[in-house]
C-alpha cells in the first residue's frame, strides 16, 4: 500500500523496475551506455586500445581485438565478451580491477546482445573523436583567389577550390540590397532606398550601404532585440511572470544594443549582475517545488553555459552526461558560484550526499574562489566567461552571428559547439577577429557582410542540410515572425501604436548645449531626496504646489527617474525622459506665476529600483529659490488617494550615485520615436503561430519551414486580415492605382513585375471593389515566397 | 517473416510514408537514433480527451464515498462526499448523483480510480495540468510536446486533409495563467505542423476554416487562384526554387485545400440535425462534445474538449463546492453520455478513445497529500459549517483522483484500482502515475511508450525517460 507518493518514489520505482526481466526493449543510451561508460570505458576507449580492443563504435566493437572477435549481435553465447565480464576467475574477468559487473548490468548487456546490440551510429563512448579547442587558434590565410582578399573569401575560396566547385556567383543587386536590409535592421528597404543604391555609381557602395545601416541605431536594435530575447529568453509577457518569478532585462538589453555595447562587457554585466540585467541569471523561480535539475541554481549553470559556450548542461543537470563529458559534479559546481548556499547534488532527484564546490570547467584558464561572497564569485566567473583566452565564448557568438547572416552555423546545431565545424580555419579566423576588435557586434557584422560570401548568390537546396553540408554560398533564411510582421506593417504603415518594451528609443538629441543652461546660476549642492510613493507601484503620480509673491525670471530645471517621467509646470508640458542615467537640466522663462503655482510629475519605473529626484531653482532678480523633491512632495498611485510622499533613497545614495551632477544630460524634449516593430510588443497568436517562442527556455533556432496550421492563419486569421484592411485603406489614400502595382513589387519583393504578373495584378484590381482589390493584391504579395524568404 | 512481422513492417512502412510527407512539410525532428522502435498494435486510431479542468473532485464524481447532507454546525472533519452514490449499468459500481447519464453508459468503458500526481508542493493548476498533458513537470529545458502533439508527430494525421490535433474550448487569452496554459497546448519542440489547432468557441470553429470575416468564397477562391497564378508567372520560379519556398508554397495548397473541403464542414455545427444537436444540449462544453465527434468522424486524430479553465470557476472549486460541482455534472453528464452513444452507434466506439480525465481530486481537508508542504488555498475554512458555501471539496487532493476511459481497447464495465474509504482518501489499489498513464494511452493508440525524438542532441522520451508502464489491466 502506498500511502504518500513523492517525486523521488516514482524514480525509485521507475529504478527498480527496469531489471532486465521486466522490460521490453533495451534503452542503449540509457542502460548499456552507463555501463560501458563505468566498466570499459577506461582502457578501451577514446586512444586507448587494450588488447587492440576499441570500444569508442559499434564498429570498433564488432571488429574485435587481438585475439578475434568479441562480440556477435544477436549471439550471446558467441560473444565473448560476456564471458570476460561474467567470470569469476579474477585473471580473465574485464575490468581488471575494481569489484567488476553486478549480476543485473551483465544481464542488461546479455540481453542487449540477444536484441541485437543496437548502437546509434552518432554516438560514441568515447569522446566525439574531436574535441573543441578551448583556446584561441591562430590561423594563416590561405593565399587569395582570383583577386578575393578578404580574410573569410580567402578561407572559403580555398574550401570551395579543394572540393573542385566554382566560386559563387554574385548576387543581383536587386537581391543584395533587400537581403543586407531584412540582416541587418529587419526592415525591408523601401523604393527610394533600393533605387539609391542600385542607381549609385561608387565602387564601394556594397560597404558603403553596410555602413549606413549600422548606423540606423534604433532600426538595429529594434531587429536584433529578437535575436538577444530568444538566447536570454527575455520576454514581456509569459510564463512565471504570474507569481513575480521572473523579471526583464529589456530596458537594459535594449539600451546595450543601441549604444552596442561590446559583448564581453555585456557577458559580464549578464553574470556580474546590476538591477536592470539581473533577470538573465535569476531565471524563473516557480511556485511549488521543481525538479531538482530545474532550480534557480540550476537554470543559472545550464543558460549560463548554453547561452556562452554552446555547452549543454541540461543531461548532467540529472546525471553525468551520455552524450558528451559533462558531468553532474561539473554542472552543479557551476550552479554553486551562484547558489546563496552549501548545494548538495541530486542524481535525477535523489541527494547523493555529495556537496557541489564552486568552480567552473576550465580550469585552465583559472578558477573561482569557492570562499568568495555570491557577488565575488559572479565576478569571478564573468571574468573567466570573458577572459581572452576562451576560445570557446568568442567561437560560440561568431558562430551565431554567423547563423543569423548566412543561414547556417559553421559549427550545427549552434547549441552544440563540440559538434565538429564545417571550416575550423573560418570558426577560429573569426572568433579571433572579434576578440582583436574589442567584442564590437557591429565591427563583425561589418566584417562577415563587405566578404564575397555575404555578397554571392544564395545556395538553393531541395531539402534541409544535413550531416553531408557544405557550404556553397549563404543559405536563403525564411524571415522570423518579428521580420514578417515589421515587413507588412512597413509596406501598409500599420503598425501597433504601443510598445510593451519599456525601452529608450527616441532619436537622440543632438548638438550642444544651450548657453543659458551651461551660465545659468545652478547651486552646487542638491539636498533633494529620490521619492516615490509608499506603495512601490509601476507607475505614480508626484505633485508639489508652491505660492509666489512674485514671477521668476527664469527657472532652472534639472530631474531625472529610474525609470521614465515626464513634467508639467502649471498644465504645460515641460520635460520627459525614459533614461535615468541622463538627466533632464533645461531653463525656462515663462512657467511660473506669482500665485498658486503647480508641478506634477508622472513616472514610471520598467522594474527594480525606482525613484524620482530632481531640483527647479527659481531666480528672481535679487535671489533664488530652490525646489526639491522631498516628503513636502505629494505623491499617488492613480486613481487612489494622494498622500505623502515616500523618501526611497537621499540623492547620491542607491544605485544612481550623483547622477544629477552628470555631464550626460538631455534637453528632456525626447523626439519622436520610429515606428513600433514587432520587436517590442507582447507576442501574439500570429507571431506564435509564426514560430515566436515562448520564451520561457532558451531557444537559438526559429522553425525554417510554414506549416499548414500556420498557413491556416495566413489564409483566414483576424490579425492578418486585420492589418490587410487597414493596409489597404492607407495605401488607396496615398497612392492611385496606376502606380501601385510596380512600388508595392519595388518594395515588397525588390523587383518591377514581369507584363505578365502585371496582367494578373490588374485582373485582381480591375473587377472589384478598390479596398478589396487591394486588400487581395497585398496577400498575394505578402504570401510569395520571394516575399517571406531572404534569399 | 511472421505475421506478427509483416504488421509491423507494414506498421513501419505506412510511418515511413506519414513521416515522409511530414519530412516534406517541415523541418523534420528525427527519431532518437533513427532507431526504429517497434510499436505495439494500435486498439484505437483516434483519441478523444474530455478535460474536466480545474480539478475534479472525485469523491463526489466517479469515486463516490460516505455522503453527508448539508447539516448547520457539522463537523467537516467528517464530510467525505457531499452526494449520495448512486447505480450504474455496471453491477457493483457506484458513481455519484448528478451523472445519470454517464451512469448507464459505465459499461462501455474502464473507471480508473487510482490515478496520483506527484507532490509538487504549492499547487498550480497550470504546472499539474502541463504534467497531465505532456507527462513532463515544469519547468523543463526544452519545450516538451503536448499528447495530441504525439500522436500527430508519430502516428501522423488519420485524414490528411483534417489538422490531426485540435484543441477545444480554452481560450488563452483573457484568462487566468493565460501564458501557464500556452506553454503545454503547443506541439512544442515538434513544430507547430502537430498543432494544436486551437477552436475556444465550438459554434465559431467554423470560422477557422472559412474564408477571413467579410470575404465571399468567390473572392477567397478567386485570390488563391491568382496568388498561384502569380507563382508561376514568377520570373524566378525555375532557378529560385528552395526547400523552404516549396514547402511554403505546399502548406498553402494544404491549407486552402482543408477550407475548400468536404471535410470543413465537420467544423460547422449548424450542419448537425437539429435532434442530434440538442442531445448534447447548448453549453459551450456540450458543443464541444459534439463538435469533437464531427471532427473524429472527418478524420482528425486527437481532439480535446474542456470544460475550460479559468481560476477560481467551473472544477476549481475554492469554495461553494457542492453547489458548483451540481452545475458542473448537470453540464457534462448529458454531452458525455451523447458523445459516447454517438460514437458507437457510428461504430467508432472500437477504435476511439475517449479519456474523461482532470490535473488532480479533491477533497474536503487535505491540501495535496498527508505530509505536504502545500499552503492551503481553500476560501471556505471552517470546522463547522455554517453557511452553504463551506460545503463542499475545496482543497486540492493529488492522493487518488478518477479518469474514465471509453472504448478502443479498453476492458467493458471495469474499475481499475482503487482508493481508500476513509480520509486520507489515497489510492491503495494499483496507483497510477501519469508517466503510466500515458504509457496507457500510448499503447492503445500503437504507440511504444519508449519512442524518443532527438532535441539538442539527446533523448526525449513519449513518457519521462521512457520509465511509463502500461497499466496492462485497464486493456481488453
Amino acid at each position: 500500500m502506498i500511502n504518500h507518493i513523492t517525486p523521488k518514489a516514482f524514480i525509485l520505482l521507475a529504478m527498480l523496475q527496469s531489471s532486465p526481466a521486466l522490460i521490453g526493449k533495451i534503452d542503449f543510451v540509457h542502460q548499456i551506455m552507463p555501463v560501458l561508460k563505468k566498466n570499459c570505458a577506461e582502457c578501451h576507449t577514446e586512444g586507448k586500445k587494450k588488447g587492440g580492443l576499441s570500444l569508442n563504435t559499434l564498429g570498433e566493437f564488432l571488429a574485435g581485438g587481438e585475439g578475434g572477435e568479441v562480440a556477435v549481435p544477436g549471439e550471446p553465447d558467441e560473444s565473448y565478451f560476456l564471458e570476460l565480464v561474467a567470470t569469476d576467475d579474477t585473471d580473465d574477468r574485464m575490468p581488471p580491477k575494481g569489484p567488476g559487473l553486478s549480476d543485473e548490468e551483465v544481464h542488461l548487456l546479455h540481453q542487449w546482445v540477444q536484441e541485437g546490440m543496437e548502437w546509434p551510429e552518432e554516438i560514441r563512448l568515447g569522446s566525439s573523436g574531436w574535441e573543441p579547442q578551448l583556446k584561441p587558434r591562430v590561423v594563416t590565410l590561405p593565399p587569395a583567389q582570383a583577386g578575393r582578399d578578404h580574410p573569410i573569401d580567402r578561407i572559403l575560396d580555398r574550401d570551395l577550390s579543394m572540393r573542385k566547385v566554382p566560386l559563387p556567383a554574385a548576387a543581383p543587386e536587386e537581391t543584395f540590397v533587400r537581403r543586407v536590409y531584412l540582416d541587418l535592421i529587419g526592415l525591408l528597404p523601401t523604393p527610394e532606398e533600393r533605387d539609391a543604391f542600385l542607381n549609385s555609381t561608387s565602387d564601394k557602395k556594397s560597404e558603403e550601404l553596410v555602413d549606413d545601416l549600422l548606423k540606423r541605431k534604433i532600426a538595429y536594435a529594434d531587429h536584433w532585440l529578437t535575436f538577444w530575447n530568444d538566447l536570454l529568453r527575455n520576454d514581456y509577457t509569459g510564463t512565471g511572470f504570474i507569481t513575480k518569478g521572473r523579471t526583464q532585462i529589456t530596458t537594459w538589453l535594449y539600451r546595450s544594443l543601441r549604444e552596442n555595447k561590446p559583448y564581453d562587457q555585456m557577458t559580464r554585466e549578464l553574470i556580474d549582475v546590476n538591477k536592470e540585467s539581473e533577470g538573465f541569471i535569476n531565471g524563473i523561480k516557480w511556485r511549488g517545488s521543481v525538479n531538482a535539475s530545474q532550480t534557480r541554481n540550476m537554470q543559472f549553470a545550464q543558460n549560463v553555459s548554453q547561452v556562452f559556450l554552446g555547452i549543454n548542461m541540461k543531461c548532467a543537470s540529472c546525471h553525468d552526461s551520455f552524450i558528451d563529458r559533462w558531468t553532474l559534479q561539473e554542472a552543479y559546481d557551476l550552479a554553486a558560484v551562484f547558489s546563496e548556499k552549501p548545494l548538495e547534488l541530486e542524481r535525477c532527484d535523489i541527494p547523493t550526499g555529495k556537496m557541489a564546490t564552486a568552480r567552473w570547467m576550465f580550469p585552465e584558464l583559472g578558477q573561482i574562489d569557492k570562499n568568495a561572497t555570491k557577488n565575488e564569485r559572479l565576478k569571478q566567473l564573468a571574468g573567466l566567461m570573458t577572459h581572452p583566452e576562451n576560445g570557446r565564448f568568442t567561437r560560440t557568438i561568431v558562430n551565431r552571428i554567423w547563423a543569423k547572416i548566412m543561414g547556417r552555423g559553421i559549427v550545427h546545431p549552434v547549441d552544440a559547439m563540440h559538434t565538429k565545424p564545417w571550416n575550423e580555419d573560418l570558426l577560429d579566423y573569426l572568433a579571433n577577429r572579434f576578440a582583436k576588435d574589442e567584442y564590437d557586434l557591429k565591427k563583425f557584422m561589418h566584417f562577415v557582410m563587405t566578404s564575397h560570401a555575404y555578397r554571392s548568390q544564395s545556395d538553393l537546396l531541395s531539402g534541409e542540410p544535413g550531416l553531408e553540408y557544405a557550404y556553397n554560398g549563404p543559405l536563403p533564411k525564411r524571415m522570423s515572425a518579428e521580420q514578417l510582421m515589421d515587413s507588412i506593417w512597413q509596406v501598409t504603415s500599420s503598425h501597433p501604436q504601443n510598445a510593451n518594451a519599456k525601452v529608450e528609443r527616441s532619436y537622440a538629441h543632438k548638438g550642444n548645449l544651450p548657453t543659458e543652461v551651461k551660465q545659468f546660476a545652478w547651486p552646487e549642492k542638491i539636498n533633494a531626496k529620490w521619492i516615490w510613493t509608499k506603495e512601490r507601484a509601476a507607475k505614480i503620480n508626484l505633485r508639489k504646489e508652491i505660492v509666489l509673491s512674485e514671477q521668476p525670471v527664469a527657472v532652472g530645471i534639472l530631474a531625472t527617474c529610474d525609470n521614465a517621467f515626464s513634467i508639467t509646470i502649471n498644465g504645460k508640458s515641460v520635460a520627459r525622459s525614459k533614461v535615468w542615467q541622463k538627466p533632464v537640466k533645461l531653463v525656462k522663462t515663462d512657467l511660473f506665476n506669482s500665485g498658486k503655482n503647480t508641478i506634477e510629475v508622472q513616472a514610471e519605473m520598467f522594474g527594480g529600483s525606482m525613484g524620482f529626484v530632481g531640483q527647479l531653482v527659481l531666480q528672481f532678480t535679487d535671489k533664488i529659490k530652490v525646489i526639491e523633491t522631498g516628503p513636502d512632495w505629494k505623491a499617488q498611485v492613480p486613481e487612489k488617494d494622494w498622500s505623502t510622499a515616500h523618501t526611497e533613497k537621499e540623492y547620491g545614495q542607491g544605485p544612481w550615485n550623483k547622477v544629477l551632477h552628470s555631464s550626460d544630460i538631455q534637453d528632456g524634449k525626447t523626439g519622436p520615436e520610429p515606428p513600433v516593430r514587432a520587436s517590442l510588443v507582447a507576442n501574439n497568436f500570429l507571431m506564435r503561430s509564426l514560430g515566436r517562442p515562448h520564451r520561457d527556455q532558451v531557444v537559438t533556432s526559429r522553425p525554417s519551414s510554414l506549416t499548414t496550421l500556420q498557413a491556416i492563419d495566413l489564409a483566414n486569421g483576424e490579425i492578418l486580415s486585420d492589418t490587410l484592411k487597414e493596409g489597404a485603406m492607407r495605401l488607396s489614400k496615398s497612392k492611385n492605382t496606376g502606380q501601385i502595382h510596380n512600388w508595392l513589387y519595388r518594395h515588397a519583393l525588390g523587383r518591377n513585375p514581369t507584363p505578365n504578373e502585371e496582367e494578373t495584378l490588374l485582373a485582381v484590381t480591375k473587377n472589384s471593389p478598390e479596398q478589396q482589390g487591394l486588400e487581395d493584391l497585398l496577400w498575394m504579395v505578402f504570401m510569395q515566397p520571394g516575399f517571406q524568404i531572404i534569399r | 517473416m511472421n505475421s506478427f512481422e509483416a504488421l509491423q513492417r507494414r506498421d513501419f512502412l505506412k510511418q515511413l510514408g506519414l513521416a515522409s510527407t511530414a519530412a516534406l512539410a517541415a523541418p523534420s525532428t528525427s527519431l532518437w537514433g533513427n532507431e526504429q522502435i517497434p510499436h505495439p498494435q494500435a486498439r484505437a486510431d483516434s483519441c478523444i480527451v474530455i478535460w474536466m479542468a480545474g480539478g475534479m473532485a472525485s469523491p463526489d464524481t466517479f469515486d463516490p464515498k460516505t455522503y453527508l447532507p448539508y447539516e448547520d454546525g457539522l463537523e467537516v472533519k467528517k464530510i467525505l462526499s457531499t452526494f449520495p452514490a448512486i447505480d450504474t449499468n455496471v453491477d457493483g459500481v457506484k458513481i455519484s448523483q448528478g451523472l445519470e447519464n454517464i451512469a448507464q453508459v459505465m459499461d462501455r468503458g474502464t473507471l480508473i480510480r487510482s490515478a496520483i500526481q506527484p507532490d509538487l508542493g504549492a499547487i498550480l493548476h497550470s504546472r499539474h495540468q502541463y504534467h497531465w498533458h505532456t507527462g513532463y513537470v515544469p519547468p523543463i529545458t526544452v519545450a516538451a510536446p503536448h499528447l495530441g502533439a504525439w500522436m500527430s508527430k508519430v502516428l501522423g494525421p488519420k485524414n490528411e486533409v483534417v489538422p490531426p490535433f485540435i484543441n477545444i474550448g480554452q481560450r488563452l487569452e483573457g484568462v487566468g495563467e493565460k501564458e501557464e496554459l500556452k506553454a503545454f497546448t503547443t506541439a512544442g519542440f515538434f513544430g507547430s505542423e502537430h498543432g494544436p489547432m486551437n477552436l475556444p468557441f465550438p459554434e465559431q470553429a467554423v470560422q477557422s476554416v472559412q474564408p477571413p470575416k467579410g470575404m465571399e468564397p468567390g473572392r477567397f477562391s478567386n485570390r488563391y487562384k491568382h496568388f498561384k497564378s502569380l507563382l508561376d508567372q514568377n520570373p524566378n520560379r525555375e532557378n529560385m526554387s528552395d526547400f523552404q519556398g516549396e514547402s511554403m508554397i505546399r502548406s498553402m495548397e494544404a491549407a486552402h485545400r482543408l477550407l475548400q473541403s468536404d471535410e470543413k464542414h465537420a467544423f460547422d455545427l449548424t450542419r448537425e440535425p437539429k435532434d442530434s444537436a440538442n442531445k448534447y444540449g447548448d453549453s459551450r462544453f456540450g458543443q464541444g462534445c459534439l463538435l469533437a465527434r464531427r471532427l473524429v468522424e472527418q478524420g482528425s486524430r486527437f481532439v480535446e474538449v474542456t470544460t475550460e479553465y479559468v481560476p477560481f470557476l467551473n472544477w476549481d472549486t475554492h469554495e461553494n463546492g457542492h453547489t458548483t460541482a451540481t452545475r458542473m455534472k448537470k453540464e457534462i453528464d448529458q454531452p458525455v453520455a451523447q458523445l459516447i452513444l454517438d460514437l458507437e452507434a457510428r461504430g467508432m466506439l472500437d477504435r476511439t478513445l475517449v479519456i474523461l480525465a482532470s490535473e488532480f481530486s479533491r477533497d474536503m481537508m487535505i491540501e495535496g497529500v498527508p505530509g505536504s508542504t502545500a499552503p492551503d488555498q481553500s476560501r471556505a475554512r471552517t470546522d463547522n459549517l455554517k453557511e452553504m458555501k463551506q460545503y463542499g471539496l475545496h482543497r486540492h487532493f493529488t492522493g487518488g483522483s478518477s479518469i474514465m476511459m471509453w472504448g478502443g481497447g479498453v476492458k467493458q464495465g471495469h474499475v481499475y484500482g482503487e482508493t481508500a474509504d476513509e480520509r486520507p482518501l489515497m489510492a491503495v489499489k494499483n496507483p497510477l502515475s501519469i508517466e503510466d498513464l500515458h504509457a496507457t494511452i500510448f499503447t492503445l493508440m500503437g504507440i511504444n511508450p519508449k519512442t524518443a525524438y532527438e532535441v539538442e542532441k539527446r533523448p526525449f522520451y513519449a513518457t519521462k525517460d521512457g520509465i511509463g508502464k502500461c497499466a496492462k489491466g485497464v486493456l481488453a
